[in-house]
């Protein structure tokens, strides 16, 4: 199914495991950054995508993509495809389609708003 | 029927060594010491008596394949975690019949060749703990435990380790964490308990109801046994009837009985006079029974068919004006916080669960959230490292599928 192109909300895991690697601070960074820019996207916390192995994780919704193992260095990168740039494919390499999928229809079905 | 376990004539307190001595006790243990450990394997085997705490694996061949283990050092652990929500049948097993369990786990360690018994009982569980150390000496000062049992070379040592107050904590390998000095998380299987379980060495672990079977077992004969109960899961079960009841708490009854005669004969029926809506009639990872469904029996087959269980049997009764929603929150919220944060598709399922029935109980359900369930149960399926994993889906799907109005009127208002 294609997926929109649009960045409306930026999901941060802060779970127990995703919170023990540091998703609290990135996802404060990454919203200071983003309302430094002056972007509408909402940054905000989420409950598990799952792949606590992985963590810290990040989706970006509606568009669609999920960055694992995101890191305060990375943020930037990050911030900067949300603002219009490129996809940081380096945080992509290690997702599950399939848990992708599920994810955005958890998300699509209106479980929390977005 | 004939009870095996809950033999008192009646009083209160707990059975006194003479009182069990008077309907038998510890004859068992005598005669089957110094005689063939095998013959007590078999003749366990023979009786089908299945594990009662909850996963209801055959007790005979669990022994069996610790037996075989060729350690000089074994274990054998008393699960009396009991933090299944509601359940009081170990606690009430310990209080009352502290002697027939510690007769039950002799002959166990016995059978199987444990060199120590470590009672794991749940720590608010103090009443417990005093009647278990004062039937632990009592049974000391008889020969019947520590070295040289019943003149034999057979020797036995036994204590009791406090069981944490978390769900997890009763699962078999999450117990040998706790006695070893770690967190309650369940292990890697395999290897199983009866290979590697506690310190490395073969472990048994039974749940605590489980032994107060095997005195009368042992003693009796398996055909005895036999003679109650169904072909597939045989003898009498402990059951908890609920607050709700008139009469609640533990009954025993032949497996099999009806969910209708435990509910309305041994429990009264409901307090309130109301009509039962539905019934988790193995505790909150079963699924629902509907109330039109009471004829069922208490048995793992039949309740199996119906996408439910018997499980430690622990009752829950829905009255006819509650709403399912609310209850399936309760038990959603229940596995989110209780599970241990191990396995990540266990995490993510649990906390969505707890979302999802969370928005419905606040009325703001929509049909694609429903949807999501199946493919989230899906998803996780075997992907934990425990059962607790499979848990939170029965009550949720049974009740998706018995009660759709309840869903419908939780849904959102259309804009």
């Amino acid at each position: 199914m294609a997926r929109s192109k649009e960045i409306r909300t930026c999901l941060v895991c802060t779970n127990i495991d995703c919170a023990n690697r540091g998703s609290q601070t990135i996802l404060t960074e990454l919203q200071e950054r983003l309302q430094a820019a002056g972007s509408p996207v909402n940054v905000k916390p989420y409950l598990c995508f799952g792949a606590c192995q992985d963590g810290p994780n990040m989706v970006l919704y509606p568009e669609g993509t999920w960055y694992m193992g995101v890191k305060e260095s990375d943020v930037p990168d990050v911030a900067a495809h949300i603002l219009g740039g490129e996809p940081v494919a380096r945080l992509t390499e290690r997702v599950d389609p399939a848990l992708r999928d599920l994810i955005l229809d958890i998300l699509e079905s209106g479980m929390i708003d977005l | 029927m004939e009870r095996i376990v809950l033999t008192k004539a009646g009083g209160s307190g707990p059975q006194t060594l003479d009182e069990y001595r008077a309907e038998s006790g510890y004859e068992a243990l005598r005669r089957a010491l110094g005689g063939d450990r095998q013959g007590v394997i078999d003749t366990v085997i023979a009786s089908g008596l299945r594990g009662r705490g909850g996963a209801g694996f055959p007790t005979g061949q669990k022994w069996s394949i610790a037996a075989q283990e060729e350690e000089p050092t074994k274990y054998l652990v008393i699960n009396g975690g009991e933090d299944e929500p509601g359940s009081l049948k170990d606690r009430f097993v310990f209080e009352n019949y502290p002697h027939k369990v510690l007769e039950g786990v002799i002959l166990a360690g016995y059978a199987i060749g444990a060199t120590e018994a470590i009672f794991y009982v749940n720590s608010t569980y103090t009443q417990a703990i005093a009647l278990l150390e004062q039937a632990m000496r009592e049974a000391t000062e008889l020969g019947f435990l520590g070295e040289r049992i019943g003149g034999t070379d057979y020797a036995l040592s036994a204590r009791i380790h406090p069981a944490p107050q978390e769900y997890v904590a009763g699962e078999d390998t999450a117990a040998l964490e706790v006695i070893e000095g770690r967190a309650a998380l369940p292990r890697v299987k395999p290897p199983y308990p009866t290979n590697a379980g506690l310190f490395g060495k073969p472990t048994v672990v039974n749940n605590v109801e489980t032994f107060a079977y095997i005195p009368a077992i042992v003693r009796n004969g398996a055909e005895w046994f036999r003679s109650q109960g169904s072909e597939d899961n045989p003898g009498t079960m402990l059951f908890t009837l609920p607050g709700n009841v008139r009469h609640p708490g533990v009954v025993e009854l032949p497996i099999g009985t009806s969910l209708r005669e435990l509910i309305e004969e041994h429990g009264g029926g409901l307090a309130s006079g109301k009509d039962v809506k539905a019934v988790l009639p193995g505790g909150p990872s079963s699924g629902f029974i509907s109330g039109k469904d009471l004829d069922v029996p208490m048995d793992r087959k039949p309740l199996f068919d119906m996408g439910s269980a018997l499980g430690c049997g622990v009752l829950r009764i829905v009255e006819e004006d509650t709403s399912i929603v609310d209850v399936v929150d309760d038990i959603a919220q229940f596995f989110a916080r209780e599970q241990c944060g191990q396995c990540p598709a266990c995490t993510m399922e649990t906390n969505t669960f707890a979302k999802i029935t969370s928005q419905m109980a606040k009325s703001a359900g929509n049909p694609a959230l429903l949807e999501q369930i199946p493919k989230i149960a899906a998803f996780a399926k075997g992907k934990g490292q425990c059962s607790l994993i499979s848990m939170p889906v029965p009550p949720l799907t049974s009740a998706v599928r018995l009660f759709p109005e309840d869903f419908e009127a939780h849904m959102a208002p259309q804009t």
